[in-house]
């Protein structure tokens, strides 16, 4: 059974979330209300699939999600956002979570959500695919040399995605199998988490935080 | 920032220090006069008029030190009031010397502390007000003196350059104030709307998210749920901020966003999106005419609105997943007199130098990709 921990600061959410995924076969082994003790309980109780919240009365979901993608591997981090902290969520996308529903989303397309999260593929929403787009065009815009690119049949997936076209959808478009498109969409979020993962470790060593023997 | 309200405006004058620097200058200024007259004393034919003009000029420096160290005395009737007695004392001095004497060149014992009105006029008009003060100053001199000497010319250039200058730092420091106070302003309206988004936050939204998830259970409920689900979008649009936008322009992604429902998804880049405001206004009304499309002719379709900015135009692409249009369904409609699509659509995008292009067919949903220019229409 898919074990899965809810970290939200307002009790009435965690309550219905916890309610809906514990109705849909889902294990909510624990619950918790701030940053700091998101990461202890995770660390703990090491769930498949964290379902955070990003605004979090104390701390900020964006550490709490780099925190419990560092320390434990196999635990994967799905976002559950409300629409208005877009900021937060490319964030949160890039510290590691593996994907991003928002809160509006019901109770059934979150199950599915969870059970692909537990299954390692990236939750892509038309939203985070929008997000992605424009982190993309960004970083090309930028003085970074090792910035990573998008191909341009990733940025013609990733668009059709933000357009709200399913992958069965853009396969027949585009003439590709279904697997290549789930491909492509997943290779655009990892290569952007692998950017900013040597970006991390590249200022801790800069700024004397790491030894470089460590990185 | 207390808890019990919002940041306290203070209203701050910052011209005073200015007002400080005219009010000193009539202070040294005469000082400097009484010293002239006592090193050229030998120049008058007696004592007691020159005396009896600089007692005078004690007394009127006195009254507008008073008078300009108050907020409620930095006005144009004062500076007006005291060009007038400068320009009285100034003619008082012919009592000073003997006819004729200033035409060959005798001191006048009033000297450069003449040039103060046009300084206080400078500071309450700007450089027109330090113009105005300033010629009026030189005409007078030029009246009495009956001829313009080079020194003359000298002194007198200088006043009406200083008091120009001092004009023209008044008008942009009453500016910057003027920024200042609306950057004020702007700020307690954003504290004001983070106080009440948490208020929101923490009450209002929990409840809605409570009945929404509550009632999708129950058939009987799941219209409330529904009603829920959308309002809950609604304040949590709202209640966005978004980044801060130069004066004018208008940040699409932030306006597209307010416009998502539980059925509609918005998705563009987390950087804000700028074009002119009126681009932004005529682009929002054109995906909300799209959808409303979407939602008479395909009820319970979901529906996407992507922006994706590009370097010289930006793309706003509407779709959803309903049944299409039929070919030959939107002329047919025209001639029915039904004008929504043609002049809300791409006659708006036709007026901001943009285009519309619809892709739909049976089965196929729509999709309406809506594109503008970034420089607005030339």
């Amino acid at each position: 059974m898919t074990t899965v921990m809810v970290v939200d600061d307002h009790p009435m959410w965690r309550e219905a979330v916890e309610r809906d995924l514990a109705a849909r076969g889902f294990e909510v082994v624990a619950t918790a209300g701030d940053a700091g003790a998101a990461v202890r309980r995770a660390q703990a109780v090491r769930p498949d699939v964290v379902v955070m919240d990003l605004q979090l009365g104390a701390g900020s979901g964006v550490d709490a999600t780099r925190d419990v993608v560092a320390a434990l591997p196999t635990t994967r981090v799905l976002v559950l956002s409300a629409s208005a902290e877009q900021a937060d969520v490319l964030e949160a996308v890039k510290a590691g979570a593996s994907g991003y529903l928002v809160k509006s989303a019901s109770a059934d397309e979150l199950a599915d959500a969870v059970t692909r999260t537990a299954a390692g593929d990236a939750v892509f929403s038309a939203g985070l695919a929008g997000l992605l787009l424009g982190e993309y065009r960004r970083l090309q815009a930028g003085p970074d040399d090792g910035a990573p690119r998008l191909t341009e049949r990733e940025t013609e997936v990733l668009k059709l995605v933000s357009r709200g076209l399913s992958a069965k959808a853009i396969a027949e478009r585009l003439v590709l199998s279904h697997r290549t498109v789930e491909n492509h969409v997943q290779n655009t979020l990892r290569k952007l988490q692998l950017h900013n993962r040597v970006e991390l470790t590249r200022y801790a060593i800069e700024h004397g935080l790491a030894d470089p023997g460590d990185a | 920032m207390t808890a019990t309200g919002g940041p306290v405006v203070r209203h701050r004058d910052l011209l005073a220090p200015l007002w400080r620097v005219v009010v000193a200058f009539r202070l040294v200024a005469w000082v400097l006069a009484v010293l002239g007259w006592f090193r050229e004393r030998e120049d008058y034919p007696g004592m007691a008029a020159p005396l009896a003009v600089l007692g005078a000029m004690a007394v009127w420096t006195g009254v507008v030190t008073v008078l300009y160290s108050r907020g409620s005395g930095r006005r144009v009737r004062t500076t007006l009031l005291d060009l007038g007695v400068t320009v009285l004392l100034l003619a008082a001095t012919v009592t000073t010397q003997p006819p004729g004497a200033f035409g060959e060149g005798a001191p006048i014992v009033t000297s450069i502390w003449v040039a103060g009105p046009a300084l206080a006029m400078a500071l309450v008009r700007g450089r027109a007000g330090g113009l105005a003060g300033a010629l009026v100053v030189w005409a007078a001199v030029t009246l009495l003196r009956g001829y313009v000497g080079d020194r003359e010319v000298f002194n007198l250039t200088l006043l009406v350059l200083i008091a120009v200058l001092l004009g023209h730092a008044a008008t942009i420091t009453r500016q910057a104030e003027l920024a200042l106070r609306e950057a004020a302003a702007a700020q307690a309206a954003a504290a004001e709307r983070e106080r009440l988004g948490r208020a929101v936050h923490d009450g209002v939204l929990q409840v809605l998210v409570a009945v929404r998830r509550r009632a999708r259970s129950t058939d009987e409920l799941a219209d409330l749920g529904r009603l829920a689900a959308e309002q809950e979008v609604a304040l949590r649009g709202l209640l966005t901020t978004g980044a801060p936008v130069a004066v004018g322009t208008t940040d699409l992604g932030t306006a597209l966003r307010l416009l998502a429902t539980p059925d509609v998804e918005v998705s563009g880049p987390a950087e804000p999106v700028e074009v002119p405001a009126h681009t932004g206004t005529e682009l929002v009304a054109a995906v909300r005419e799209a959808l409303a499309n979407t939602a008479e002719h395909a009820p319970g379709a979901r529906a996407w609105v992507s922006l994706e900015p590009a370097d010289d135009e930006v793309v706003v692409v509407v779709r959803d997943d309903g049944p299409g249009i039929p070919e030959g369904r939107l002329p047919a409609a025209e001639q029915e007199g039904h004008h929504g699509v043609r002049s809300s659509i791409c006659g708006r995008l036709a007026d901001l130098g943009g285009s519309a292009v619809l892709h739909t067919g049976p089965g196929q949903g729509t999709e309406w990709e809506l594109t503008v220019p970034r420089e607005g229409p030339r």
